[in-house]
Order: C-alpha cells, then sequence, then structure tokens
C-alpha cells in the first residue's frame, strides 16, 4: 500500500513538471498559434544560469534564472518570431527550430559540450516522511512549486485586466485588436510568462539531476509538444490534464515496466500519444488549429 | 468626422472595393446598404484597420487612419460591432462589457450606466456569453462597444439573424443612441429599415457606390432594387 | 497529332541536367582532391541524398516532418550489421541474430537492403502518423525521432548503445555516392513529376481544393512518406560506409537541422532547391568549420578553437531565410523554370491547339438521366437554425441559381450537397443513389464536382497542370490526364496562356480555370460557389459564355450560388430563393425578381409600398 502511495505522489510529481512544460507552451500557442521548439532551450539556458551563478547563495541564482527565462524568451520574440508572426504555422515552426539551434549552440560555444555538474542544496536530496511514505523533497518543492504557478496563472488569467485581454486574445485575436486590446503587448507577457515557467522547469530539472547540458531541453520540448497535443491545442486545461497524464505514465512505466524494456521507457511513453492521435485527431480534449478570425 | 476617399481594397489579386468616396458628419446616422459581396464588409474592415486599402486614403477627425493598427484606431474612439458579434464565448457577459471600457478611471460608473440601459445583460451578468440568444448578443457586443465611449459607432449587419421582434429591440435602440448624439455608420442587407432609420445611405453593388441620397430620394429610387436583383426593367 | 506537354523538352532537359552536373562537377573536384577533400565531398553528396529524401516528403506536401533522419539512422544501421565481419559484429553487437551478424554483404546489396527496411519502416509509421494533422505530423514525427535515438542508444546488446559501431568497412567513394545522389535526383524529379506527385503537391496548394478533385490526401502523403524513407535510409548507409563509425548521435537532432537548414535555404519545393542548398550549406559549413579550428582569416589573424561556431552560423542562415526568402535560393523552382530560361523563350510549352488532341471526353460521362437532389434538409449549428427542411432538384444541362439575403444558407446547402457537412435531417441523392454523407473527394469520383468562393487554381502550377490535377484526382494515368486537360481548356476556349504558372494571370482567368479543373474530373453536376466574386463587367461575360458552353457541351447541371445578378439572370433557367434557411420561391428569374416576397426579404416590406413595379 505504501509503495502505491509513494509511486501515486511520484507520478503526480512528474506529472507536476510535465504540466508546467505544456502550460509555457501553451501560452504561446493561444496567443501566436505557434509551437515554440525553442521552448526547450528557454529551459536549458534559465538552468544554465544556476551554473554560471554557483557561487550566489541558492536563492539568488535561482532569481537570476528566473530573469533569465523571461530575458531570453522575451529576446526571441523580438528578435525571430515577431517578423514571422503572420507567416504560416509550418515557417512558424520551423523559424523556431533555428532558433533553438543557435540557442543550444551558442551555449556549447561559450560554456561546452559537455555536462556540468551544479550544487544543489542538500536538503533538496533528503526526503520527509509522511505517515509509512517517504516523499523525496523535491517533489514537494515540485508539487508545491505547481501549486502556487497555477494559483498564480489562474489569479493573472482571471482576476486581472491583463488576463482578461490575453484570455480574449487567445479565443479572437482581431476582436481583441478592435476593442483596444495592443497586440504586441500581449503576445510579449505571454512570452514572458513561458520563460519564466521554463525558468521554473529548468530550476527543477537541475535540483533533480544535478547537471546542465546543453541538449538538455530537447526532451522537455518534446513532452511539452506530446502533452499539449495529447490534451488539445490551445487549452491551458488540456495542456495540464496532458503533462500529467503523460507524467503519470511515465512514472508509473518506470516502476511497472520489466526490467529488460525499463531502458525503452521514453520511447513507450512517446508512442502512447500517437495512439491518441489517431483516434482524436485534434486531442483528448479537442481544440482548434489556428486562431480565430473576426 | 470620418473621411473616405478613392478607397480600393483588394484581397490577393481581387479587388473588390474599387473606389468608394464615402463621408460621416458628427451626429449623423449614415447606411451602406447593397446585397453580398458588395465590398461593404471589406470597407468596414479597412477603416478599422483590419485589412490595409490598396489605395485611397481614409482619415478620422484628420488623423490618416490608412496604415494604423486596429488597436491604434480602436483607442481613436472608432469601435465597431462586427458581422456576427463575435463576442467572447469563452468569457462571461461581465467580462466582455469589462473589455470595452478604455476609460480605466470611470469603470464602475460605465458599468453601471451600461446594465442600467441592458437589463437582460445585468441579469446574465455572471454566465458563459455563449448562454446569450442572438439577440442578446447584439445587445452585448452593442453594449460593449458603447462602453468605450466611441466618438463612432460602427454596425456592421447587426440584423442578421435575428427575429424581426429583436430586430424592432435593437434599432429601438439604436434610435435612442442617435438621440443621443451618437454618431453611427450602419451597414445592412435589409435595405427599407437602413433607408428610414438614416440620414443618409449609399447603395453599393459590386464594390462600387451605384447611388446615394437621403431617406426621401431613396424611397422611390428603384435602382435600389436593380443594386439587389438586378435585371433592366423593360 | 501533337503531344501535349507541360514543359518543353528544353526546360525538363534542364531541370534534370543541371542538378545531374552539380553532382558530377562535385564528384569530379573531388576525386581529383586530397584524401581528405575526397572525405569531405563525398559526405557531403551523402547528406545530398538525406537532403532529396526530405525534399519528396516535404516540399511536395508542404508538411514539414522533423523525424526523416530516423530512417538515416534505421538505415545506417541495418546497412552496418550486414557489412561488419562476423567477428567484429561479434565483438559489438553480441545481441544480433546470428544470421545477420555472419553476413558480410558487399556495398551495394547492404544499401539497396538497408533502403528497402527503411522504406517499409516509414510505411508502417506513416500509416498512424500521416492520418493525424497537418500541425500533429510535425509533432508526431519529431517524437518518432527521438523514440527512435531512445531506442537505438539503449538497446545496448543489438545496436552497440551509445557508444555505437566501428570498423565499418569504408565503401562509399566519392564516384559510388555521386552516382547514387544521381540516382537520387531521379527518382525525385519522376516522383515530382508523375500523377501522383501532382496530387500530393495539389494538397500542399490547396487542401480542400485538393479533396474536392477526388485526391486522398492521406494516402498520397503516404507514398512521400514511403519513398523519403527510402532515400534517407540510402543517405544513412552510404554515410556509414564512408565515416566507419555510427553512433545515435549520427542521425539526431543536429544532423537533422542541418539537412532541413540545406532544405529550407535552397528551396523546400524543388529537387533544384534540394541540391544547391545542400551544396552551399555544405561549402557555408566548411568554411564555417575552418574558422573554428583556428584557421587564419586572410593570413593575419587567428581565431581560435570555437566548436559550435559552425551550427550556430547555420542557425541564423536558416533564421534568415524564414523571415526574408521563405522560398529558398532557387524559390522552390526546378533547374528549368528559372528566368533565364524564360528568356530564352523555351521554358513554356506553346499551349495545345484546339482539335490537336484526339478526342477524349473527360473521364466519367455517365447516361443521362437522374439528378442531383436535396430533400428535406435540415441543419443545425450552435444552436441556431441554419436550414430547415430544405428541397432542391437540379437537372443535367440545366443551370440552377440560388440566391438570398446573406446568412439565407446558401453556403451551408452546398456544403452539405458536395460532404463537406452533414446534415443533421434530410437526404442527398444523386441520379437516384442515396450520397448523404460521403466526403467529398467520393463524390467527386461519383460526379460531384464544386468550386469554392474565390476558386482558383494552384498558383504555382501552369493552369494546363492544374487541371490536369484535376483529371488525376481519378486516378487516371498522368497521359490520360493530361489529355484530358487539354481537351476541356480546348472546349472551353481557354488554350491560350494555359502552360504559363497560374498565379502571374490575371483573375478572371484564373477564375475560369478553376471552373475548368473541376470540369475535368468529367462531372454531371458542378456546384459554383459565387464565381463571379471580383470580377468585373467583361469577366462576368466571358463567365457566362462559358458556363453556357459547359451546359450545353459537356452536358453538366450547374447550381450557382451568386449575388450577382448579371449572371444568375441570363444563365440560369431556374432560380431558387433562399431566405432564413427556408425556400420561399422558386421560379424564372422574371418571376423572382418580380415576386414581392422576394423582394421583401432584400429589401424589407415597407419597400414594396414605395415602389411601384
Amino acid at each position: 500500500m505504501t509503495a502505491l502511495g509513494q509511486n501515486l505522489i511520484d507520478a503526480l510529481a512528474l506529472g507536476s513538471l510535465y504540466a508546467l512544460i505544456a502550460l509555457g507552451i501553451t501560452l504561446v500557442y493561444t496567443v501566436m498559434g505557434m509551437m515554440n521548439f525553442a521552448h526547450g532551450e528557454f529551459i536549458m539556458l534559465a538552468a544554465y544560469a544556476l551554473f554560471v551563478f554557483a557561487d550566489l547563495p541558492f536563492g539568488a541564482a535561482v532569481g537570476c534564472a528566473l530573469l533569465a527565462g523571461i530575458a531570453i524568451a522575451l529576446l526571441a520574440e523580438r528578435v525571430a518570431f515577431r517578423p514571422v508572426r503572420n507567416a504560416d504555422l509550418s515557417a512558424q515552426l520551423v523559424t523556431s527550430l533555428a532558433v533553438a539551434a543557435i540557442l543550444q549552440n551558442v551555449v556549447t560555444v561559450a560554456v561546452d559540450a559537455r555536462a556540468q555538474s551544479v550544487e544543489t542544496p542538500a536538503a533538496i536530496s533528503e526526503s520527509t516522511s509522511i505517515g509509512a511514505i517517504m516523499v523525496p523533497n523535491l517533489e514537494f518543492v515540485t508539487l508545491g512549486l505547481t501549486a502556487i504557478v497555477l494559483a498564480g496563472l489562474g489569479w493573472l488569467l482571471y482576476r486581472t485586466r491583463t488576463g482578461l485581454a490575453m484570455r480574449a486574445a487567445a479565443e479572437n485575436f482581431e476582436m481583441a485588436r478592435l476593442l483596444g486590446v495592443r497586440a504586441n503587448r500581449v503576445i510579449a507577457i505571454a512570452f514572458a510568462i513561458s520563460g519564466a515557467l521554463a525558468a521554473v522547469v529548468g530550476v527543477l530539472i537541475v535540483l533533480q539531476s544535478g547537471q546542465v547540458s546543453p541538449t538538455m531541453g530537447l526532451t522537455p520540448v518534446l513532452v511539452g509538444f506530446v502533452a499539449v497535443v495529447i490534451g488539445g491545442f490551445g487549452r491551458m486545461f488540456g495542456a495540464v490534464i496532458g503533462g500529467l497524464l503523460l507524467g503519470a505514465l511515465s512514472s508509473l512505466l518506470g516502476v511497472y515496466l520489466p526490467d529488460g524494456l525499463a531502458p525503452f521507457r521514453d520511447a513507450i511513453v512517446f508512442t502512447f500519444p500517437v495512439l491518441i492521435l489517431i483516434f482524436r485527431p485534434h486531442g483528448l480534449l479537442g481544440g482548434e488549429i489556428g486562431r480565430a478570425r473576426v | 468626422m470620418l473621411e473616405l476617399r478613392e478607397i480600393r481594397v483588394g484581397y490577393g489579386q481581387i479587388e473588390v472595393v474599387h473606389g468608394v468616396d464615402l463621408s460621416v458628419g458628427r451626429g449623423e446616422a449614415i447606411g451602406m446598404i447593397g446585397p453580398n459581396g458588395a465590398g461593404k464588409s471589406s470597407i468596414l474592415r479597412s477603416i478599422c484597420g483590419l485589412v490595409r486599402p490598396s489605395s485611397g486614403r481614409a482619415t478620422f477627425e484628420d488623423r490618416v487612419l490608412t496604415g494604423m493598427a486596429p488597436e491604434q484606431i480602436a483607442q481613436l474612439g472608432l469601435a465597431l460591432v462586427p458581422e456576427g458579434r463575435h463576442i467572447f464565448k469563452t468569457l462571461t457577459v461581465a467580462e466582455n462589457l469589462r473589455l470595452g471600457v478604455r476609460e480605466e478611471a470611470e469603470v464602475g460608473e460605465l458599468m453601471e450606466q451600461t446594465l442600467a440601459r441592458f437589463p437582460i445583460l445585468r441579469e446574465r451578468a455572471a454566465q458563459r456569453a455563449d448562454r446569450l440568444s442572438g439577440g442578446e448578443q447584439q445587445q452585448l457586443a452593442i453594449a460593449r462597444a458603447l462602453l468605450g465611449r466611441p466618438r463612432l459607432l460602427i454596425l456592421d449587419e447587426p440584423s442578421l439573424g435575428l427575429a424581426p421582434k429583436m430586430i424592432d429591440v435593437i434599432y429601438q435602440l439604436l434610435q435612442e443612441l442617435r438621440e443621443e448624439g451618437v454618431t453611427m455608420l450602419l451597414v445592412e442587407q435589409n435595405a427599407a429599415r437602413t433607408i428610414a432609420f438614416c440620414d443618409r445611405c449609399l447603395v453599393l453593388s459590386t464594390g462600387k457606390v451605384r447611388t446615394e441620397g437621403s431617406r426621401e430620394e431613396l424611397q422611390r429610387n428603384p435602382d435600389v432594387l436593380r443594386a439587389y436583383l438586378g435585371g433592366r426593367q423593360p | 497529332m501533337s503531344r501535349v506537354r507541360f514543359r518543353t523538352p528544353q526546360s525538363a532537359a534542364a531541370s534534370l541536367l543541371i542538378p545531374l552536373l552539380l553532382i558530377t562537377i562535385a564528384v569530379l573536384l573531388g576525386a581529383n582532391g586530397t584524401p581528405s577533400f575526397q572525405d569531405t565531398v563525398t559526405t557531403i553528396l551523402c547528406n545530398l541524398i538525406v537532403v532529396i529524401g526530405l525534399q519528396v516528403f516535404v516540399g511536395n506536401s508542404g508538411v514539414y516532418s522533423f523525424g526523416q533522419l530516423g530512417f538515416a539512422t534505421a538505415g545506417a544501421y541495418v546497412a552496418a550489421f550486414l557489412t561488419l565481419p562476423a567477428a567484429i559484429a561479434l565483438l559489438q553487437t553480441p545481441g544480433l541474430p546470428h544470421f545477420i551478424a555472419d553476413a558480410h554483404l558487399g556495398a551495394l546489396p547492404s544499401t539497396l537492403i538497408a533502403a528497402a527496411i527503411s522504406g517499409l519502416l516509414a510505411i508502417v509509421i506513416g500509416l498512424p502518423l500521416m492520418r493525424t494533422s497537418t500541425l500533429a505530423i510535425p509533432i508526431s514525427t519529431f517524437a518518432f525521432l527521438i523514440v527512435i535515438y531512445n531506442v537505438v542508444a539503449n538497446w545496448d546488446r543489438v545496436t552497440g548503445g551509445n557508444s555505437g559501431l566501428i570498423s565499418i568497412p569504408a565503401t562509399t567513394g566519392v564516384e559510388s555516392a555521386g552516382l547514387w545522389a544521381g540516382a537520387a535526383v531521379v527518382l525525385a524529379l519522376a516522383y515530382k513529376w508523375s500523377a501522383s506527385g501532382y496530387r500530393l503537391q495539389a494538397t500542399r496548394e490547396d487542401e480542400v481544393a485538393a479533396r474536392s478533385i477526388g485526391i486522398g490526401v492521406m494516402r498520397e502523403r503516404l507514398l512521400a512518406f514511403g519513398i523519403s524513407g527510402v532515400l534517407c535510409g540510402v543517405g544513412g548507409a552510404l554515410a556509414v560506409h564512408q565515416s566507419g563509425v555510427l553512433s545515435p548521435v549520427t542521425f539526431y537532432f543536429g544532423a537533422t537541422v542541418t539537412t532541413m537548414t540545406m532544405l529550407v535555404v535552397g528551396g523546400a519545393r524543388s529537387v533544384f532547391g534540394a541540391v544547391i542548398g545542400a551544396l552551399a550549406i555544405a561549402a557555408v559549413n566548411e568554411l564555417l568549420r575552418g574558422v573554428e579550428n583556428g584557421a587564419s582569416l586572410f593570413g593575419a589573424v587567428s581565431i581560435g578553437e570555437a566548436p559550435g561556431l559552425a551550427a550556430i552560423g547555420l542557425g541564423l542562415i536558416l533564421l534568415a531565410t524564414m523571415i526574408a526568402m521563405p522560398n529558398g535560393l532557387s524559390g522552390g523552382r526546378e533547374a528549368g523554370e528559372l528566368p533565364w530560361l524564360q528568356r530564352l523563350g523555351l521554358s513554356a510549352p506553346a499551349p495545345p491547339a484546339a482539335g490537336a488532341v484526339a478526342e477524349s471526353r473527360p473521364v466519367g460521362e455517365r447516361p443521362t438521366d437522374g439528378a442531383l437532389r436535396a430533400e428535406g434538409i435540415s441543419l443545425a449549428f450552435a444552436g441556431l437554425r441554419v436550414l430547415k427542411q430544405v428541397d432542391l432538384t437540379l437537372a443535367p444541362a440545366e443551370a440552377l441559381g440560388l440566391i438570398g439575403p446573406n446568412g439565407a444558407g446558401k453556403t451551408t446547402l452546398v456544403n452539405v450537397l458536395s460532404g463537406f457537412q452533414s446534415p443533421d435531417s434530410g437526404t442527398v441523392s444523386l441520379d437516384g443513389v442515396d450520397v448523404t454523407g460521403r466526403s467529398p473527394n467520393r463524390l467527386a469520383h461519383d460526379g460531384l464536382g464544386r468550386t469554392f468562393q474565390a476558386a482558383l487554381p494552384f498558383p504555382d502550377l501552369s493552369g494546363l497542370e492544374s487541371v490536369a490535377v484535376g483529371a488525376m484526382g481519378m486516378g487516371v494515368s498522368r497521359r490520360r490526364a493530361v489529355a484530358v486537360a487539354a481537351d476541356v481548356l480546348g472546349r472551353l476556349d481557354l488554350l491560350e496562356q494555359a502552360t504559363l504558372p497560374a498565379g502571374t494571370l490575371p483573375p478572371g482567368r484564373r477564375r475560369l480555370l478553376g471552373i475548368a479543373r473541376a470540369l475535368a474530373i468529367g462531372p454531371r453536376y458542378l456546384l459554383l460557389d459565387e464565381p463571379a466574386a471580383g470580377l468585373n463587367e467583361a469577366e462576368c461575360e466571358e463567365l457566362v459564355a462559358i458556363l453556357r458552353n459547359v451546359l450545353s457541351d459537356f452536358g453538366c447541371g450547374i447550381l450557382l450560388i451568386e449575388h450577382d445578378m448579371n449572371i444568375v439572370m441570363p444563365l440560369c433557367s431556374r432560380v431558387q430563393v433562399l431566405d432564413d434557411g427556408e425556400t420561399i420561391r422558386i421560379g424564372t428569374p422574371q418571376e423572382v425578381q418580380a415576386d414581392p416576397a422576394v423582394v421583401e426579404s432584400y429589401l424589407g416590406s415597407s419597400f414594396l409600398a414605395a415602389v411601384d413595379a
């Protein structure tokens, strides 16, 4: 029983991490209609901030990571994505691929192609007991952070004027503009939040693995894409569901897969969404590809 | 107030508006009627910045509109109630209205006034907007536009898809607004009503102004019918 | 009798020979250079094969796949297994079945088998993936890439895991790479110019219109995906036999970005683009690598080691191309389609003379009984009743006008008739057969054609090609399709300029070509949605003349949604008026014009009182 409880919490923690990734990608998708390949590199760059600022107290380094995530997201939007805002979906996707490749290699050149280790606070690697279950502290942090993020995002979107503008723009960008909502501002805010979310994910990944590498963003961005696609494009709620499902699947497979198949866990996890897509081409919750027009 | 000169609008290589002149004076209610495909919506879209005219100039109180972004034009005081209303279905009625407010300082007062004028919206304020009937949605769209205290209210086919009784209600509302001095530009397919309502109307077909005139001039003009149903009377 | 062609022999020859010439030059340079230069050229040629593989799918379908290098990986590993000497195979891949490990094949057989297996893998993977939506394909192919990587990296006993394989016989020389690259060019062009290739390109240009002329989108994408898999497999197999080493990251993310950059910069739509993109980017890559490795720049300054700079440079080039030059260096055109050939007057063949082709009726002429009938069609959308028990009958060789105020439901009704929407109740029958709910491309095969508002031919193809694609949608051979197209255009008197790219023609002419394309499927009933939108008076007259021709000569029934009465009145024997989802009048144009109910629906009741008849 305790094993099951333990596994469930593990699954929830991993699912939360994936949900955060999916949320970051969906935010940008809802205002721009673009799936951002470079989101993985936002995660990676924020994580590298922890490496670069390792000498600072951990809290300060995390703050730097947040700033880094936001800054790179805003920069990428202004320089690379704004010029292709009205191009078709494929063109935007390839553009984000180019940005991803550039960012990955900038880090390779500036630091190193090999993984670098990052010291993390000792408390993170320990576990705390709840009743009969030993829960790694990192999972508490993950769950806690996710809850805070969801609450914060919910507050922003549903209780502020800016959030209202963003939700309106996500539903019908043109109509929102006709009411005076400023396109550039809404998109920039979406990217900034997306960058912040990427930073949170980056920090959590570093806390888990203790290292950073230039290619660390590849799997997370795939996870995020797949979660978004499972949940249904453009739905924040769908992204969270997709992320939780994928994380739960991955985590439970990790526990229950026979030893021989264990190394192939990722392969199995990523074939699963294809099955969903075959039967529900628009994702579990259904979603619109592209944006509504006046 | 609003002045269009030689406006041409095209999509890709196809030109749908072939040089149209239009002017709206302060306090006037001007109508544009004509069959579908005449280019009426395209003209409105070009005024509001959703599409760029291929040539010609639009000015609003001496500010050139051509080339401005839609949100900037909205800030100038032009409010469009588009064809099909386009209310935000995933937002509540109150949230839809909130988006219309431009002057933050007066939010409370404006909302109060508006809800007083549109009691049905007050009743449904917390509901999601997609629960409203067609007529209620139209009221919501107009209310939302009014919350911005627009200098010029532009309506694209407000009677589309509404039951006749509802159309009466809407036009009653428009009449009240008109009496309060709101300047209006109205596009409709239903000619008679529009001609009766507006001070002046332009009759468009296939991208050109076919005829225009005041209420009295148009009500007896067979050209209006021809614009819709074609044919040269024997 | 002259043979009808899409392109002049000169243009076709140029498109084929110029890329081959470029490859030959590369081979010659490589063969006469230093051994390390030779290796570089060989690698470039192997990359070229992969890029051509990418082009076959991405360029023709317009859909991006990020997983094609997964097939290169598959091909590379298969080829490696088959050529590794048994003893070495035992060491590195103990888990490999004996019959594979013991196999010690030559270069050619191993490459062919690798190609076959990659192709098979592509079909297997493609079957589920091509059924997903256009945006889901890039993501699911990306997932495939990572899955392959994951499997290969973790299946230590069979693939050597992360350390990969070494001591693979180096059998690929610059000549053999050049030969395979040449073969790839020929295959890619042959596919692009085949009926299948045309059908796929039609889906790229206008997916909806393609469905309406009978093209099976998934089927065509799958075929291209398979061919692409074969080519990528060949490229991978050859590459691995040049470098002698292989690991899971050889054809992974970095290679995906590089080959994608090559394709995009060169121009994804053409094989020529793939070739010049590959060669140009390879040259830039070498230059940047030279700078990276501390080479002296202009002899004066030397730059220290900086791995990854080349990749940044490439990424920037890709970014710049997407922003400024989305169609790439070639503009998406084959070598024989570029302006230089046009100036020589050799690029577009003379249009076929009318009657120069042996009479070939459009495919699918059927006996002349029956009608297109809709009965009791009702449809509600978002709580609104859009159509309420609407009936409609269209007989062959008659023109029926469908008019009514905005929002009356006309386009919805046509959507129901043509299979794009299903009615909530009611039936649609074609010549007595119930076809309610059939898909648009099935209906096209049944004899129902449809054009859309602003029906336009495929802009990048010539008028002749666009119309021929209509016939190809019916599954006929390319040669027959071209003959049908020439015939249709001849009977409509549209042959002039038919061989020029449709995007360069005036809008009126393009509209007529769109209609011609729908006619090429040999329909008995043709539904036209606002064909006169945006046309001027002269063009409208031309349109009316052509439609009269269609009625008499082709024997089609025409249903016309139009707002422009100058089209409807002279052409239609009957007019049906819809208002608010219901039929309010059916009659001759004159009757309808004078009918008070009709006038009221447009103008409102008070108008009648004011205007005298």
